[in-house]
């Protein structure tokens, strides 16, 4: 995905005549253009894969929609008898379920793309799927976004300190520590931070994302309590996440370690901080951008266990919500959501990186 | 036989690996002779058995970790559901790695327009998040079995390994040693199974253990949601119905803290062995003194 260089583009041989003219003669002058554009392709290319791998894979799966609402609705008593056919007609059409597979994939995409429009939601018939789903994003962006950065951060500093103070007692112990934790799931450290700081001492509460008793809005009261209620949920993910970032950094760290520039650094009577953030971390640093990237949809994938046990009002509750009741149009909008924001910040990286770092070259 | 030693050699080489190796061991033999534990627990009868025993009975004497809302003895429980948790384990493990090392090698050692394409539809199936999909095929598959799960999961989990894989493959294609054997008329599948296959053998096994560990993970958080296949317990469950049943209130800790510590365990075990062949692989990151 990132670290496999796309095959190169043919270099014009003819410079030293005439200078040709022409597309391909302008992007073997620029190779940096060449390689922006052939990335963006690919990117359209994943994009559009996955996109559709994700639809079929919903469409095919048994279970009809349509007879989940109309079931839902007989039960609320909305009418008692049996739904006439042009009724369940007329649901097939909004659910965009009539036609055959192809149809639907086309009529799908050209909403998906042209609009954003993803249908309606059956959790909340006649709301669109993409307002629920907007409704929730903004919770799991902050939740999850901050707290990955955070862990980024703290993983990548004390990573670094940890591959260069090797050998001291307490850099072993950050590395043991970080290589039997950084592969525990966010929910395990999530369940002991619930047993203890909310049943056990009642300090934090362990369910939703504020307290129902204040107005939601721009108030040091609201913002107060919505930190007090993200502590928990964001913590759990700060943890783990900081293991995983302190464990791949010293792996990064330690190989550079031997490199000459250091030794001629350390040499040159430099202070052992300075070498460290200037000479050593910044080699590190870069490969880990790109990484945060791809971190993103693993970091989704846990997360959704997370807000389920916090009851917290983002994507990963709405999509269980959503699977329990067939809910098609919220499950592929959020699958989609993940997919886009993965890919557009692994793109946007990638474009970044060469920019940042002048040993990257993705061309020739 | 060459392959043997390789293998012993690596793991007398390396503290890491050995640890996890180790503890992995471990778990896996109380995985084995859990039927024998369970029997020596129940004394006779069945202790997962509903109504057992009382209800909510504190950790003693007669139930190392007290019985649960069933009256079912938590211990007996935890090692029956580790049995199960590793089985996942296993045949996802499998799965994904057989599947992934076939992609990796297709790809990697024919390279060209075959490598793209390949190499493109994995990138692809790496960016999906596997969770939503997982969460929806099992809620439509209520009566699947554990090694359908494992299957399912696998689906997911292959692409991972394939990646990491192909990456070596690429890397050692060009080493002399192979261009000798191409020379020499050797065959591609003989130039696979003897010149390559030994040397990526490290890479595999990091392969194994990441699939190993997703799929432990993707059932657990399966069970968490409550859609686990019918009829086992796991790990999982035993959390999950901890939650449900208000253990967390009620004070109940080791019906969570145990599952966990044993998982924490299982995870702990299989990312030394990971990292211990990583290390065993590339000596510099070992570092000069070891630690």
């Amino acid at each position: 995905m990132t670290a496999e260089a796309p095959p190169a583009v043919a270099v014009d041989k003819s410079q030293d005549s005439a200078p040709p003219s022409g597309v391909r003669a302008w992007l073997s002058r620029h190779p940096l253009a060449a390689y922006a554009i052939r990335r963006f392709g690919l990117y359209l290319v994943e994009l559009w894969g996955a996109l559709t791998i994700a639809f079929f894979f919903f469409r095919l799966m048994p279970g009809d929609p349509v007879q989940t609402l109309i079931q839902t609705l007989q039960q609320n008593y909305v009418y008692n008898a049996q739904a006439s056919t042009e009724l369940i007609a007329r649901y097939r059409h909004e659910f965009g379920l009539d036609g055959n597979l192809l149809t639907q994939y086309l009529v799908y995409m050209q909403k998906l793309i042209l609009h954003g429009d993803l249908g309606p939601s059956l959790i909340n018939y006649p709301t669109p799927a993409q307002t629920v789903i907007m409704r929730a994003l903004p919770w799991t962006i902050g939740l999850l976004g901050i707290s990955a950065v955070l862990a980024w951060i703290f993983g990548v500093i004390i990573g670094a300190i940890a591959g260069w103070r090797r050998g001291k007692l307490g850099s072993a112990i950050a590395t043991n520590l970080s290589i039997a934790l950084s592969h525990v799931p966010y929910f395990f450290v999530a369940l002991i931070l619930v047993y203890v700081f909310a049943y056990s001492m009642g300090l934090l509460p362990a369910r939703s994302a504020y307290d129902s008793n204040i107005e939601p809005g721009i108030s040091l009261a609201f913002i107060g309590s919505v930190l007090k209620y993200g502590l928990l949920p964001g913590l759990s993910i700060v943890i783990i996440g900081t293991f995983s970032w302190i464990l791949s950094t010293r792996m990064l760290m330690v190989p550079i370690l031997g490199e000459d520039y250091l030794v001629y650094a350390e040499a040159k009577g430099l202070k052992s901080w300075r070498v460290l953030t200037r000479y050593a971390l910044r080699n590190c640093y870069l490969p880990q951008i790109t990484a945060f990237g791809i971190s993103l949809g693993f970091i989704f994938n846990g997360n959704v266990l997370v807000e389920q046990l916090f009851n917290y009002p983002g994507l990963g509750t709405t999509l269980v919500t959503a699977i329990q009741q067939l809910d098609f149009n919220t499950i592929l909008g959020v699958t989609d959501i993940a997919i886009f924001s993965v890919l557009t910040a692994v793109l946007l990286l990638d474009l970044l990186l060469p920019l940042l770092d002048p040993r990257v070259k993705y061309w020739k | 036989m060459r392959i043997l030693t390789a293998v012993l050699r690596t793991i007398r080489n390396s503290r890491r690996l050995a640890t996890g190796l180790v503890i992995l061991g471990l778990l896996i033999l109380i995985a084995l002779l859990s039927p024998l534990i369970v029997k020596a627990i129940g004394g006779g009868q069945d202790p997962i058995e509903l109504a057992a025993y009382d209800k909510w009975q504190v950790p003693g004497p007669d139930h190392l970790l007290g019985t649960d809302q069933f009256g079912r003895d938590v211990f007996a429980m935890v090692v029956k559901a580790l049995a199960v948790s590793l089985q996942i384990g296993a045949i996802a493990g499998v799965i994904s790695t057989v599947v992934g090392v076939i992609v990796a090698f297709v790809a990697g050692y024919k390279g060209g327009w075959i490598d793209n394409v390949l190499s493109t539809f994995t990138g692809i199936l790496l960016v999906i998040p596997t969770f939503p999909l997982l969460i929806a095929l099992s809620a439509y598959a209520k009566n699947v079995s554990l090694f359908q799960v494992g299957v399912m999961i696998s689906i997911f989990s292959w692409p991972f390994a394939a990646k990491t894989i192909r990456s070596q493959v690429l890397s050692l294609r060009t080493r002399p040693y192979v261009d000798l054997a191409r020379v020499s008329k050797a065959r591609d599948l003989e130039i696979i199974t003897t010149e390559l296959l030994p040397n990526l053998l490290p890479f595999i096994g990091v392969g194994f253990a990441s699939s190993a560990l997703g799929a432990i993970f993707g059932l657990v958080g399966l069970e968490i949601i409550g859609l686990g296949p019918g009829g086992v317990i796991d790990l999982g469950q035993i959390i999950f119905n901890a939650i449900g049943t208000g253990a967390l209130t009620l004070g109940a800790w080791p019906m969570f803290v145990v599952p966990i510590a044993l998982l924490t365990l299982l995870f702990a075990a299989l990312n030394m062995v990971n990292i211990g062949l990583e290390e065993v692989y590339n000596p510099r990151l070992r570092g000069v003194a070891g630690e």
